[in-house]
């Protein structure tokens, strides 16, 4: 089941998408975090933010919308209050940073190197629901690659860039990226989405966007993993509505490397270790020892995209 | 409804919830908070009842389950209700549905009953009409006293369940009283309003749109005090349900 993520070693290619499972604390008593590939904490920036006000989610056809605002007690408090709980498990913890400016980015993965008890960046150039930064920098190819190339000068650590859907050309980001020396490709974000209540005539979210996630964007996403994996060399991880094991297979044929399980966490807190032993029976069934014998056997007929 | 739920299932504090989804469905998609009413347990499993009124699509499924229709249940969740005190009065203020969480906690206040042999128990409680009433003989087990109100003066006091405990507030001694309220949202603002209430220790139960339920989505925030008076998130789910109502900010 093991999978290498640019020099990251997981176990097994699955894990927690960022914001969906905390700092890992909070699903410790559902989930054995020893047995994930890997726990991406949710994002982190230099100084705290408040997040956005309320009403931050609403339902969605299988789904929902969220604008939280990136809401997070900043990088000292992570490293002081919310890291050490992580590191007394043998999992590897990948950071998800935020910045506001280039500079910004460049600054937090200074100040995350050579921390024990982290194992990867990933950095995200997608968030839909902030003013500044954030999807911002992953719409514009010429920008992912400057923030990638500033974060990779900052780190030793591997890093994954984590895309944005909301852009005309996914491709040309994604080789932005790859330019800038990123280690992989993380996609895809939430689709930037909108909610009307009838009755009062107002958004149901304060924000009045929101990203869109759960089972109603996988179709989309792996859409988009396909284009990636087609274009690009290093390895991509794949995330958008996976909810069971089946969900995360289709990715992995498709070309992923790895995935990451977001939403389905909220709805079943243990929805990362069923996929996990979903996908180990897959293998089994289908009289397979190495995963990496499955990724990208998608077959198409020979068309690429 | 009643909930059958394996023997292992922790017994909830008063003011925790369960998150309620209907199984193996993706419409409605997100699980419901929901407040126990109550609990017990026998030789074959642990029974819980919630109380819910159908106000959207998540309750209107649940009201459309049979008997014996399985529903993934998670919880206890939430910091509960403070009951370490062994106040002289215990004060219930609740609107509607707010009832199940205080009845539940005026059932477990009976096992205090012993070391604190002077405890009162009182509840105040409004609703639309009396149609609306439900519960009330349980409360009275309960309570020396339940007062009732409704907005359409079909039962009790004519007017809102405030209104009827503004009356009543100044006859109890702040030093050793604890009213614990819950109810819709516009109940508990003008509650927190009241100019006597800021002398007791009042906690509120809110509610609020959740996803996860346990702390990780900060989808359910509310806007609060801070130590310092400066305005702050907290999650519903896990920093509260439960809230000093001079902590909370209801306008923003």
């Amino acid at each position: 089941m093991a999978v290498d993520i640019g020099g990251l070693k997981l176990r097994n290619p699955v894990m927690t998408a960022s914001g969906t499972f905390g700092y890992g604390k909070e699903y410790a008593p559902y989930v054995d975090l020893n047995l994930l590939g890997a726990v991406v904490v949710k994002g982190v920036s230099l100084q705290p933010r408040k997040g956005n006000p309320p009403r931050r989610i609403m339902e969605t056809p299988s789904g929902m919308l969220n604008a939280i605002g990136l809401e997070n007690p900043g990088v000292d408090v992570f490293l002081r209050d919310k890291l050490p709980y992580l590191s007394q498990f043998d999992v590897p913890v990948i950071v998800n940073i935020f910045g506001e400016t280039i500079d910004e980015y460049r600054r937090i993965a200074e100040v995350l190197n050579n921390r024990p008890g982290i194992h990867g960046l990933e950095v995200n150039i997608s968030c839909p629901n902030v003013k500044e930064g954030g999807m911002a920098f992953g719409s514009d190819p010429d920008m992912a690659f400057k923030v990638t190339r500033e974060v990779k000068s900052a780190t030793g650590l591997p890093v994954i860039v984590k895309l944005t859907p909301n852009v005309g050309d996914i491709q040309a980001v994604a080789e932005g990226v790859e330019k800038g020396g990123a280690d992989a490709i993380s996609l895809i974000n939430t689709l930037l989405g909108m909610s009307v209540d009838i009755e009062k005539k107002i958004p149901h979210l304060k924000n009045i966007v929101g990203g869109l996630s759960g089972p109603a964007i996988k179709p989309v996403a792996l859409r988009m993993v396909w284009e990636v994996v087609g274009r690009v060399s290093i390895p991509v991880i794949g995330i958008g509505g996976i909810t069971n094991a089946a969900d995360a297979l289709e990715f992995l044929i498709t070309g992923a490397k790895a995935v990451q399980v977001g939403t389905a966490n909220f709805i079943n807190p243990k929805a990362t270790v069923e996929i996990i032993e979903g996908i180990e029976r897959y293998l089994r069934k289908n009289k397979m020892n190495d995963i990496n014998d499955l990724i990208g056997t998608l077959n198409t007929g020979g068309n690429v995209c | 409804m009643s909930l059958k739920l394996p023997g292992s299932f922790k017994k909830p504090i008063p003011g925790q919830f369960l998150m309620v989804r209907i199984k193996g469905r993706n419409e409605p998609f997100l699980g419901r908070p929901f407040s126990v009413y109550s609990f017990a347990q026998d030789g074959r499993g642990v029974y819980v009842e919630i109380l819910y009124k159908i106000v959207g699509k998540g309750t209107m499924c649940l009201s459309g389950q049979k008997k014996g229709a399985l529903l993934e249940i998670h919880g206890p969740y939430g910091t509960p209700f403070d009951m370490d005190k062994y106040p002289r009065n215990v004060i219930l203020v609740s609107g509607g549905i707010g009832v199940a969480p205080v009845t539940y906690l005026a059932s477990q206040y009976r096992h205090y009953l012993p070391a604190a042999p002077h405890l009162e128990m009182v509840c105040y409680h409004g609703v639309t009409g009396s149609r609306r009433l439900l519960g009330l003989e349980r409360l009275k087990e309960f309570c020396s006293d339940v007062f009732i109100s409704s907005d359409d003066g079909t039962v009790g006091y004519h007017g809102s369940v405030v209104e009827m405990f503004e009356k009543d507030v100044l006859s109890y001694n702040p030093e050793d009283t604890m009213i614990y309220a819950c109810g819709p949202r516009p109940m508990l603002k003008k509650l927190a309003g009241l100019g006597e209430v800021p002398r007791f220790r009042c906690q509120a139960l809110l509610e609020e749109h959740m996803a996860c339920g346990l702390g990780a989505c900060l989808g359910c925030a509310i806007r609060v005090r801070d130590g310092e008076g400066r305005g702050a998130y907290r999650r519903v789910c896990t920093d509260g349900p439960v809230f000093n109502i001079q902590d909370i900010e209801w306008d923003y």
